[in-house]
């Protein structure tokens, strides 16, 4: 594995073939890309596609059949699991989860380490807003709150990516939309890039700035910017209306977020005036 | 002690020891199988009592001279009895501990297996002892090579899966299990020593081994002191743990070594049956108790070292087998321990 890269690139990958041994061959043709700071990536495809056998490699927990990859040099990473991988007969309030995502390397063995990263604990918790849930069971608590708590965990560790391995699954839409809204504020208010695997596309092209389309139907994986991949001659006629439609729902989003800056920030000006006049 | 006014005379006193160590002697031919000439000529070559033969024989006696057993007793006779109670004590309070990570590794059957396989390994000492006359085979060290092969079975890349481990488990519990029984039987004037390996029915535990256990539940104990959260966070999520660069790998193969030390020794000085109620009921019950996994780890350490200590002297008071009733004083603190998690359920 390479960490040769472009200053910021926090990941790149070259030629990168995948599964789970040399003589079954490869799961998926070879994949290239590079991950920036503030992109949000998303793996798209349906299930059994390999997104998943794709995450595992890139984040080191199977090796490569192929080609290279590589992680920026002392990056750290925030690695959000399914929520079904949580334990819940495991006896653990939410303070205790976010606590043990500070532990990095050989840290467990230093005495006090955790008191000592209680502001990451605390401004995970509270970007995530689960202040409120710390002293809870995580077992008692709803999926939209388990995966904000994991979202808090992997927070804690102050990453430069987060890693969302299906985080919306098992939601309702509602719920789904809510994740997505939140993992949007976390990308911006913490330079974050964002990494997730989902096969939910309608969502995913409202929110994604860049995708990575698994389709073992055509043996294809595209990936690059979304309005790229949109435009894709492979993907334009299966995916290509599903894409712009999301894309047109953000733009949306984007206006009407524009509009409530706008106003907001006259009704300050409107109120700030005012209260010159009142002295 | 008051003087008897009708005590009776020296000749009296000795008259009466003959009759009584006479009806001991014909007790002892009825219960013990006879020997066949095979056993009776290996009898002959048997050597001078061990100093494990001779201290048990003081407890035993000590048994004898005292009718009424009660806690006093027992604190009166602390230098005979203090070094198996603590015993238990030690081994139920690292045990308890460590059972934490066994059931949450889902590997409740691991304990039983390396018990097993810990048994066999000093059924298998014994037999060479006997057979062969290598009498330098100490039984610990037998315990601690079968638990080790096991070990590297169990944790053989080739069984990851949930399935094929449990099933590998099973194997090993069997061969371990029906090996003791095997051997056992090839050995029959040991075979109060494979009861108490099985059962842990000892009474005694000889000074060296209770030094020993003293020292590996130190060296032990402080390496879970130092690395709880290492082995809580890749015993929770391995995945997560490697992602942020924790040693899983190291972490993994040092919690397997820690348990199987625990494991292999407890079953020599105790026994199989005892060493798998620690490792198992004080985790059960504390898991269900306590709000995370670092309370679990301190709850279920003082209940297995409560069950070792009250089970021993539940077993001298009523004159039980001692690892059947420390069995059961961990199966009454599972019992009270669910009925505490429903009542605090309940007013939750």
């Amino acid at each position: 594995m390479s960490t040769k890269n472009k200053e910021n690139t926090l990941f790149h990958c070259n030629d990168l073939e995948v599964g789970y041994s040399t003589h079954r061959g490869a799961l998926l043709p070879k994949i290239n890309l590079q991950i920036n700071p503030g992109e949000l990536w998303a793996l798209v495809g349906p299930n059994g596609s390999g997104k998943t056998t794709f995450l595992k490699t890139l984040l080191g927990l199977l090796p490569e059949l192929s080609g290279e990859h590589g992680w920026k040099e002392n990056v750290h990473i925030g690695y959000v699991p399914q929520r079904t991988r949580v334990d819940l007969s495991v006896p653990a309030r939410v303070i205790d989860l976010v606590e043990q995502g500070v532990e990095r390397s050989w840290s467990f063995l230093k005495p006090g380490y955790r008191r000592q990263k209680q502001d990451a604990i605390r401004n995970a918790l509270k970007d995530t807003h689960t202040t409120e849930l710390k002293n809870q069971r995580f077992s008692t608590l709803s999926e939209g709150q388990k995966q904000r708590v994991l979202m808090a965990r992997a927070l804690a560790n102050s990453p430069d990516i987060l890693v969302l391995d299906e985080p919306t699954s098992a939601m309702d839409m509602q719920a789904e939309h809510d994740v997505f809204e939140l993992i949007e504020e976390l990308r911006h208010g913490r330079n974050l890039a964002v990494l997730l695997v989902s096969h939910h596309l309608p969502v995913v092209a409202e929110f994604a700035t860049h995708v990575v389309l698994f389709d073992r139907e055509c043996d294809a994986v595209l990936s690059g910017p979304i309005e790229e991949i949109a435009d894709h001659h492979t993907c334009r006629a299966r995916y290509g209306r599903i894409l712009r439609e999301g894309m047109e729902r953000r733009q949306q989003h984007l206006c009407a977020l524009d509009e409530d800056t706008m106003d907001h920030l006259c009704h300050d000006h409107d109120d700030h005036h005012h209260s010159h006049h009142h002295h | 002690m008051p003087e008897d006014q009708n005590e009776p005379s020296a000749e009296e006193l000795e008259e009466l020891m003959k009759a009584l160590e006479e009806d001991a002697d014909e007790q002892e031919q009825d219960t013990q199988p006879q020997p066949t000439e095979k056993q009776e000529d290996s009898d002959t070559h048997k050597e001078e009592p061990s100093e494990h033969d001779a201290h048990e024989h003081v407890v035993t006696s000590a048994y004898m001279e005292e009718p009424e057993m009660n806690i006093g007793t027992f604190f009166d006779s602390w230098s005979l009895f203090g070094d198996a109670a603590l015993s238990g004590a030690l081994a139920g309070g690292l045990l308890g501990a460590l059972g934490i990570y066994i059931i949450l590794k889902r590997m409740v059957f691991l304990s039983a297996a390396l018990s097993q396989s810990a048994s066999f390994g000093i059924v298998l000492m014994f037999f060479l002892q006997m057979s062969l006359g290598l009498h330098s085979l100490h039984p610990m060290i037998g315990a601690g090579v079968m638990t080790f092969v096991a070990l590297l079975i169990l944790s053989s890349k080739h069984i990851e899966q949930p399935g094929v481990r449990d099933s590998a488990l099973g194997l090993v519990y069997v061969a371990g299990a029906a090996g003791t029984l095997i051997l056992g039987t090839r050995i029959v004037q040991e075979l109060h020593d494979v009861q108490t390996i099985l059962f842990g029915s000892a009474v005694a535990v000889v000074p060296e081994d209770f030094h020993l256990l003293v020292v590996v539940t130190l060296v032990l104990g402080a390496i879970h002191v130092v690395g709880w959260r290492g082995f809580t966070a890749i015993v929770l999520d391995a995945e997560d743990s490697s992602v942020r660069g924790l040693p899983v790998k190291q972490l993994e193969l040092l919690l397997m070594i820690t348990l199987a030390a625990a494991v292999a020794l407890s079953t020599a000085i105790l026994g199989a049956l005892p060493t798998f109620a620690f490792s198992i009921l004080p985790g059960m019950i504390a898991l269900k108790l306590v709000a995370n996994v670092q309370r679990a780890l301190v709850l279920a350490a003082l209940i297995g070292a409560s069950t070792g200590f009250l089970g021993y002297v539940l077993a001298f008071i009523y004159e039980l087998p001692v690892g059947a009733s420390q069995a059961m004083v961990g199966v009454a603190w599972v019992l009270i321990g669910l009925v505490i998690a429903l009542l605090k359920r309940r007013t939750a």
